[in-house]
């Protein structure tokens, strides 16, 4: 007879994920999370032959989650872990991720430490699952935690959301017997371009927001059906409400209670708590660290003994479970109340456009230097992760150049878990200087180290320009504008071991050959595209003119988007904003566009 | 409400829009007036729709409103749209000039033309004023938004001094004199125009 394997939690985690058709797995060091990672590195030693998922050490959580997610938007059911406080690191991608959705499953375990073991301190992570508004799955033992992955990914996708794997040390180090199960076959899902879903910019993210909360109703309609949550029948008149680790202390406690056991604690299930109600006399919620689902409980108007006896901090044990409820047993049971159903809540429709007036949506300015980049960019057969920033505004009409926007530094991670996924540079990066300094830097070391490929394109405008040119370590310059010492990027990079260009963001020639080599290259590197923003350099410039014998109104150079260049009736004209950039010349394909002549030397 | 009066600017990111909200804070303040205002920054100042909003009167509680009773607007497009935030015999003071939106520029829609029409079926008073011919003859384009501001002081009941208190207030010293001569044609302009009705 084949022995039964006798997992830790975190083996068994990992275990449930490969079954469950993991792709891709990345996470930084964090007690009681790390086993997880190194568990899935055994598992692909040891059977080298199976096309088994990629398995990486980040730099941080921050980029692992943004890798994930390239990963996961690659067509690779992912999974991210973490120790709780990492969850922090990593907030900034996982509450707008919240927002964007993922494609193929994405799963981040968050490993919490009630009675801070080896952490610094105690956060109730389930708080972050709320605090997204994304489902959150709790095992109790390493038989659910070999199980619950599988159930993870599919929520994940059926709903378009990162799921929260939530486990805690007793869970992560404790171990049991795991029964193993059939794999699950799992079609990796192509990637497809999607902007509105996919770029955060502010209106795109009004209507990913809505569709969130509505997404927090349907969850919890699967709350109340998903077998992950049991209403399980005792013989004694005391309920009991527990998920995770506790529920398995307050299993020992009181043997003969009712247990509404939680295995997917976010959005609670009201109408199994209120079942639960109905069958019994009284109600114990037992939970490590915060009141989570106590609070909710008391939402609903429903008596029920908690925390007032159950400590808030530190770890529970069934003696300590028992010994602060069994008093409470003595007390008459309160009196029975009806639930109050809380109501739906009410989501603001998108505000009608006035009389259908057209639209004024923020644009790259004339001359912005960015505009001559994804000029040459758009062309490229590349998917292309974006950053946050004024070039963010590529990925609108007509430019539509751009097609993720998560939060600061996410191009790289993104760019980088895409391309290892798919082992080739399906993806570039974009992303300002400022931007890059931000958090640009963390993920470079991380795509190299991780051998990623990719091509990283630094719009170096010499500024933080969205937000009214201030200074940044690239220029030295201070909230005085007084100089300190300017960071380089392309030192920077030699110091990493990424090669790197730097090129007039204009000089067409120059960008297209580097954009060419880089691609073709298929290792890691980085083009810095440099150029001030136009905004920064008001001096007068010649405008450009248009022969208006050649022009044919074939619309090149108008697909650009500069608002200095308008449709005419016969021909494009030119306005009074044209800075005289030249980005419309390059692109146009009948010469009608030019500059004056410049005086001839000497003359 | 509560004898609280709210006028909305609005026009195109890189306007002046803020700069022309802060003389008329400033102004309502030295009137005698509480204030509240509220501006957006950001991404719409990447030539954009704005709205800023100040809110004067006894005493203000909220800096935003979901309606104003007059609306000063540095772009027509913009003073069109901005006629929803408008209640019925509100005032509209909006620049002629016109700065055409992308999807206009790219020929897919067209710039409206029904300004009249539609100001008119709600009784909405319009002021029209060729701001950037008066901030040109004051010496300067881009004092647009304070000839306009200039134009709505006859539908606003802050005394000369109170605006000139806000003009010094708020505008940087080495442009403060052609600013204010663009204030000055502005509401010069405004004036004879009521005179002629």
């Amino acid at each position: 007879m084949e022995r039964i394997p006798f997992l830790s939690g975190n083996e068994a985690i990992a275990r449930g994920a490969v079954r469950a058709g993991l792709g891709f797995a990345c996470g930084y060091p964090g007690t009681p999370s790390t086993e997880v990672v190194e568990e899935l590195a055994r598992l692909g030693a040891d059977d080298a032959d199976a096309a088994g998922p990629i398995v990486e050490w980040s730099i941080n959580e921050k980029v692992a989650l943004e890798t994930g997610i390239g990963a996961s938007l690659a067509g690779a059911r992912t999974v991210v872990t973490m120790k709780h406080v990492g969850l922090n690191v990593a907030a900034d991608p996982f509450m707008t991720l919240a927002l964007t959705g993922v494609n193929a499953g994405l799963v981040v375990l968050s490993a919490d430490d009630p009675g801070m073991h080896s952490s610094q301190n105690e956060q109730d992570n389930r708080r972050f699952a709320a605090f997204a508004k994304v489902p959150m799955l709790e095992p109790s033992d390493s038989q659910e935690a070999y199980d619950f992955p599988a159930w993870a990914f599919e929520l994940s996708e059926e709903f378009d959301t990162p799921v929260l794997l939530r486990s805690t040390t007793r869970l992560s180090h404790g171990r049991g017997r795991v029964v193993p199960r059939p794999p699950v076959t799992f079609e990796r899902r192509e990637y497809a371009r999607d902007i509105a879903k996919y770029v955060m910019v502010p209106e795109y993210a009004r209507e990913r927001n809505r569709r969130a909360l509505a997404r927090l109703e349907r969850l919890r309609r699967r709350a109340e059906e998903t077998p992950l949550n049991v209403l399980e029948a005792g013989t004694a008149a005391v309920g009991i409400i527990a998920s995770g680790v506790a529920y398995t202390y307050a299993r020992e406690a009181f043997p003969k209670a009712w247990f509404l056991k939680l295995g997917m604690s976010h959005p609670l299930p009201y109408q199994k708590v209120a079942k639960l109600y109905a069958s019994v006399s009284r109600v114990f919620v037992v939970e490590e660290l915060d009141p989570f689902i106590e609070e909710q409980v008391r939402a609903l108007g429903l008596p029920v003994v908690g925390k007032e006896v159950i400590p808030a901090n530190g770890e529970l044990n069934q003696e300590i479970v028992f010994n602060a409820l069994e008093p409470a047993l003595m007390h008459k049971p309160p009196r029975r109340r009806r639930p109050v159903m809380p109501p739906k809540p009410v989501i603001a429709p998108a505000p009608a456009s006035a009389d259908d007036l057209p639209v004024r949506p923020p644009v790259l300015c004339p001359g912005c230097p960015h505009r001559a980049v994804y000029a040459m960019l758009r062309r490229q057969k590349v998917a292309v992760m974006g950053d946050i920033g004024c070039y963010t505004l590529g990925a609108l009409p007509p430019l539509l150049s751009l097609e993720s926007c998560l939060c600061m530094g996410a191009s790289i991670g993104m760019m980088a878990g895409m391309n290892k996924t798919l082992g080739r540079i399906a993806s570039v990066a974009v992303i300002g200087d400022s931007t890059f300094f931000h958090s640009g830097v963390t993920p470079l070391i991380d795509a190299r180290y991780n051998q990623a490929p990719g091509l990283v394109i630094v719009l170096d405008n010499r500024t933080t320009a969205m937000t009214g040119h201030q200074g940044h370590p690239g220029t030295g310059l201070h909230p005085d504008r007084g100089a300190g010492p300017a960071l380089d990027i392309e030192r920077l990079c030699q110091g990493i071991g990424v090669r790197c260009a730097t090129v007039d963001a204009f000089d067409e020639a120059a960008v297209k050959d580097v954009l060419t080599r880089e691609l073709a290259a298929g290792d890691l590197s980085v083009l810095v595209a440099l150029a001030p923003c136009i905004l920064m350099d008001r001096s007068s410039r010649e405008q450009v003119l248009v022969d208006e014998d050649r022009c044919n109104l074939c619309g090149l150079c108008v697909d650009l988007g500069c608002p200095a260049l308008v449709a005419g009736d016969e021909a494009v004209e030119i306005t009074d904003d044209c800075t005289g950039c030249g980005v419309c010349m390059a692109v146009c394909a009948r010469d009608a566009l030019s500059l004056p002549e410049a005086p001839a030397e000497g003359s | 409400m509560n004898g609280v009066r709210t006028v909305s600017l609005a026009g195109v990111g890189g306007q002046g829009i803020i700069l022309a909200a802060a003389i008329l804070a400033h102004a309502a303040m030295a009137d005698g007036y509480d204030v509240k205002a509220s501006e957006v920054k950001g991404m719409a100042q990447r030539g954009g729709s704005v709205v800023s909003t100040v809110r004067f009167g006894k005493q203000v509680w909220s800096p935003v409103a979901p309606r104003a009773d007059i609306v000063i607007a540095t772009e027509t497009l913009e003073g069109r749209r901005a006629l929803a935030l408008l209640g019925d015999k509100g005032t509209l003071v909006f620049a002629t000039t016109v700065i055409a939106p992308g999807s206009v520029l790219r020929g897919e829609k067209a710039y409206p033309d029904d300004m009249v029409e539609a100001a008119g079926a709600r009784l909405i008073q319009l002021v029209p004023v060729d701001a950037e011919a008066l901030a040109r003859e004051a010496g300067t384009v881009r004092a647009a938004n304070v000839a306009l501001l200039g134009a709505a002081t006859h539908v606003l009941p802050f005394g000369s001094k109170s605006w000139d208190d806000g003009l010094a207030r708020v505008v940087p010293a080495r442009i403060l004199d052609v600013n204010r001569r663009a204030f000055a044609l502005g509401r010069e302009a405004a004036a004879v125009k009521e005179e002629g009705q």
